[in-house]
């Protein structure tokens, strides 16, 4: 058998052409030509972060207006003349950015290149796009929060643990203000949120590095600067004692989810927190589901998330509870687990299990153009260098035991825990 | 227009009947390996839906020589999730990791397949956990609607229960139903092993033959699955869930197995009906009326038939016009088939996005599994263009009018039946049922 390629050997990142227009629009392009496609994806540093009361949810409604219509492209072209290309794209809201990308055959570069740009030139926003779009927002938030046990539970958690910050809104916003939200306002967000200087582009995949340069160069060159984004308010006082919810819903039995403020992507304990994550919560061996759901068969399923922000995210456990478990007990047992490795921290074994897996995830991601492309953005976007795509790997094994222990204990502790139960009700 | 890279491809056939197909491939150093047994939901006999599945899940819990911990912190170990499924045809044990555990990986999914020891404890309480997830899964709205319109639409014939199976049947499921469906219907006559990524061929039929050799099980064929039926018993069906906004909707006819000349055309047909962002569905539900978030129809196929079915979901006070709408483009779509740009455009499409579905080796695992399970040709991969860019006006318009639904189709909706009711009868006579009778 062949050796495994060494971590940083995935991906060359010398080879990442990387250029800023005159405008602002950051440029990376990568080689890798492997299979005969393409992904494109055009990062704007915008999301629920940078709303306030009244618009939340703009950012997100305004992924939406992004399909219907430009100058040169006009309503419904995008797609059209995307599919036909043999391409497809989509789009994704969260805290912090708002993420557009298209996956296509590579001969459709000049295309994808052509759509792009028109729409951060001169997209149309008028009044009938904004209702249709208002609409089918409201459908997307009751199909994935208003008829969701989870979506429900998810939002009244977020609520709980940020008090001041921006994220305590859903990134989808409050029903009330997806309702409310006018053209004017739309039209003020584009101005300055879809500027080139709020944007980056990455393109990976079976190219020409030079020439695509010189291609989004031609494109792009002249869209004007735009006016800087406001500073956001990331404000947060310090948490001092457990915050609880309740979510009363007609559910067949009860949930809980649990939630801790920890640290910002930039943080040194960020990769720490990745591995507790994966020490609790990732694979049937991982504590929790070993103990709760295989030993002590108090739940049907965890699950332990650890999400990266600019500012401060969230670190989750969700427990479904089997029938007849009362709550209290999976939170006093889930209190104790936690304990456990506050006070004792993890073995040297389950460390390992954690990076054999998380190296493998990473693997996953960069094995396609798509994953790539993504990497590169989300390491720029939210640690400012997409260098980092290529340092995760090393990251992880520098991670000692002993700093798991540490950020367990400091920042899962049960005095900065946020308790959302979903009580079943009966229904109406 | 580009083409995909097709790895080539090594098949033999060991003693014991196993079918090993390695395919050598470049990319990043992992290796995706795959064990296919053809004994997915269909075989599950009467009463104890969700016997298929629950095997391929109690494999996992504990063979002979590894006790089922033991067995995932091994996995686990490598960097990979051992993981498993069933669909109406088939059993699926996959797993990808780093190139080096090869050897082990390989040794684990001989192990679970061939001598799992299905420890009392852990498949009662494997068992439990099914039962209660099954209960926990009818708050999920979209999966009530799936189930029911599954159960609608094949009524008694064995690809007309959810692969999950039934709450009632997997309480009353006991161990020896367990070891009985194995012995039963996971031999090797009936398997493949499929190992994708940077390798040869040969040392890993090597590798195969030491740790499969010794598999034994009756020889025997086929268990064939009677052909499903070529038109659904019209119904409307309201899942009665009084406390939803929202209301999930399906409407879905008869199809065609998977084998099925009208393949090709059924997938053009289907995707400028209701595939991707710029479809006539789309556009009608989404784009024109902003009644939904999501539209989608496709035909889905196993080895004895298929469904063509239409899923959408929009507020309780809309679900009659959702439905009105989706069966008023139905019909003109019968009546007139593509345009000739709509031809064009989806072709591109289909093709275009053709080799991003290819890109990593699990997914060549994944689609050289179906080659085997379905008996498709060696062009599957290579000939996919071709195939695509042959079809036509005509064709689009034979298969639309041999599946699509008229008269002969179930409507399903889960939402409160009060509001629905007066909204949906005028599509045929109502049957109001309780979620619980689905799950």
């Amino acid at each position: 058998m062949a050796r495994p390629a060494s971590p940083t050997s995935l991906i060359d990142l010398d080879a990442v052409r990387a250029t800023v227009l005159p405008n602002g629009l950051r440029v990376r392009v990568l080689r890798e030509a492997s299979s005969p496609t393409l992904s494109y994806a055009t990062f704007f540093q915008v999301g629920s972060r940078n709303e306030r009361p009244g618009i939340t949810g703009i950012s997100h409604l305004f992924e939406h207006m992004m399909f219907n219509g430009a100058a040169k492209y006009g309503p419904k072209q995008f797609d059209r003349v995307l599919e036909a290309r043999g391409g497809h794209s989509n789009a994704y809201t969260s805290n912090d950015l708002t993420v557009y990308y298209e996956d296509f055959a590579a001969e459709a570069l000049e295309t994808v290149v052509d759509l792009e740009s028109d729409r951060m030139r001169s997209l149309r926003i008028d009044d009938e796009a904004l209702e249709q779009e208002r609409g089918v927002v409201m459908e997307e938030r009751r199909l994935r929060t208003d008829n969701s046990v989870h979506g429900l539970m998810e939002e009244a958690l977020e609520s709980l643990i940020h008090q001041a910050h921006p994220y305590r809104w859903p990134v989808i916003g409050w029903m009330s203000d997806i309702e409310r939200i006018s053209r004017a306002e739309c039209e003020a967000f584009f101005r300055t949120s879809y500027a080139p200087g709020n944007a980056a582009v990455y393109l990976v995949g079976d190219l020409d590095p030079e020439a695509t340069v010189a291609l989004l160069e031609r494109a792009y060159g002249d869209i004007p600067a735009g006016p800087a984004p406001e500073p956001v308010a990331s404000g947060e006082p310090e948490q001092r004692g457990e915050r609880r919810a309740e979510v009363r819903y007609p559910a067949q039995g009860p949930s809980l989810l649990c939630g801790w403020r920890t640290a910002a992507a930039r943080s040194p304990d960020a990769a720490a927190l990745d591995l507790a994550q994966v020490c609790f919560g990732v694979g049937e061996s991982s504590r929790l589901r070993r103990k709760l759901v295989h030993q002590s068969a108090l739940a049907t399923s965890v699950g332990v998330s650890h999400g990266w922000r600019i500012d401060p995210g969230v670190f989750s456990i969700f427990v479904e509870l089997s029938p007849g478990v009362k709550v209290e007990r999976v939170e006093r047992r889930l209190a104790s687990e936690l304990e456990q490795v506050a006070e004792r921290g993890v073995t040297a074994a389950e460390l390992k299990r954690a990076r054999a897996l998380l190296r493998s995830s990473i693997l996953h991601e960069l094995g396609t153009h798509h994953g790539l492309a993504q990497a590169l953005g989300q390491a720029e976007a939210l640690l400012g260098d997409w260098r980092e795509a290529g340092r995760a790997l090393d990251i992880y094994a520098g991670v000692t035991p002993a700093e798991v222990q540490r950020v367990v204990r400091q920042y899962l502790a049960p005095s900065r825990r946020n308790t959302v139960v979903l009580v079943p009700e009966r229904g109406p | 227009m580009s083409q995909v890279r097709q790895p080539p491809v090594t098949r033999t056939r060991l003693e014991n009947g196993l079918q090993v197909v390695v395919a050598p491939r470049q990319g990043v150093p992992l290796v995706a390996v795959r064990l296919l047994v053809r004994s997915g939901a269909s075989l599950d006999p009467a009463r104890r839906f969700g016997l298929a599945h629950l095997t391929a899940e109690a494999v996992r819990r504990g063979t002979r020589r590894r006790s089922g911990p033991k067995l995932d912190a091994e996995v686990e170990m490598l960097g990979a999730v051992l993981g498993g499924g069933v669909d109406e045809d088939a059993a699926a044990l996959g797993l990808s990791a780093p190139l080096e555990a090869l050897p082990r990986l390989v040794d684990v999914v001989a192990d679970v397949a061939s001598h799992p020891a299905f420890p009392p404890r852990e498949v009662e309480r494997l068992r439990r956990r099914e039962v209660a997830s099954l209960a926990h899964d009818m708050d999920e709205p979209g999966v009530v609607a799936d189930r029911a319109t599954l159960m609608s639409a094949y009524g008694e014939h064995p690809y007309g229960h959810p692969a999950e199976g039934r709450g009632r049947d997997l309480a009353a499921v006991r161990r020896g139903d367990l070891t009985a469906f194995h012995a039963r219907h996971w031999r090797p006559s009936r398997a493949t092993l499929l190992v994708v990524g940077p390798v040869e061929a040969e040392p890993v039929l090597a590798m195969a033959r030491r740790r499969f050799g010794a598999w034994r099980g009756a020889p025997g064929g086929e268990l064939e699955i009677a052909p499903a039926a070529s038109a659904v018993v019209p119904a409307v069906v309201i899942v009665d869930r009084p406390e939803l906004s929202q209301v999930q909707v399906r409407i879905a006819s008869a199809g065609y197995p998977r084998s099925s000349p009208d393949h090709a055309a059924g997938l053009v047909a289907g995707a400028v009906l209701g595939g991707g962002f710029t479809s006539r569905l789309m556009e009608a539900v989404r784009v024109n009326r902003g009644l939904s978030y999501g539209v989608r129809s496709a035909f889905s196929a196993g080895r004895a038939g298929g469904l063509f079915s239409f899923s959408s979901f929009t507020k309780v006070e809309t679900a009659g016009e959702l439905v009105q709408v989706a069966l008023d483009e139905i019909a003109r779509f019968r009546e007139g088939g593509p345009t000739e740009e709509e031809l064009e455009r989806t072709r591109g499409y289909l093709c275009g996005l053709y080799p991003l579905s290819l890109e990593t080796h699990e997914a060549w695992a994944e689609k050289l599994a179906a080659v085997e399970l379905y008996g498709l040709g060696p062009d599957e991969v290579t000939g996919f263009d071709a195939r695509v860019r042959a079809v036509d006006q005509a064709a689009c318009l034979a298969v639309a009018r041999r599946w699509l639904p008229v008269e002969r189709r179930v409507v399903v909706a889960v939402g409160p039946a009060r509001k629905l009711e007066p909204q949906l009868s005028r599509f045929g006579p109502v049957r109001v049922v309780t979620a619980r009778s689905v799950m």
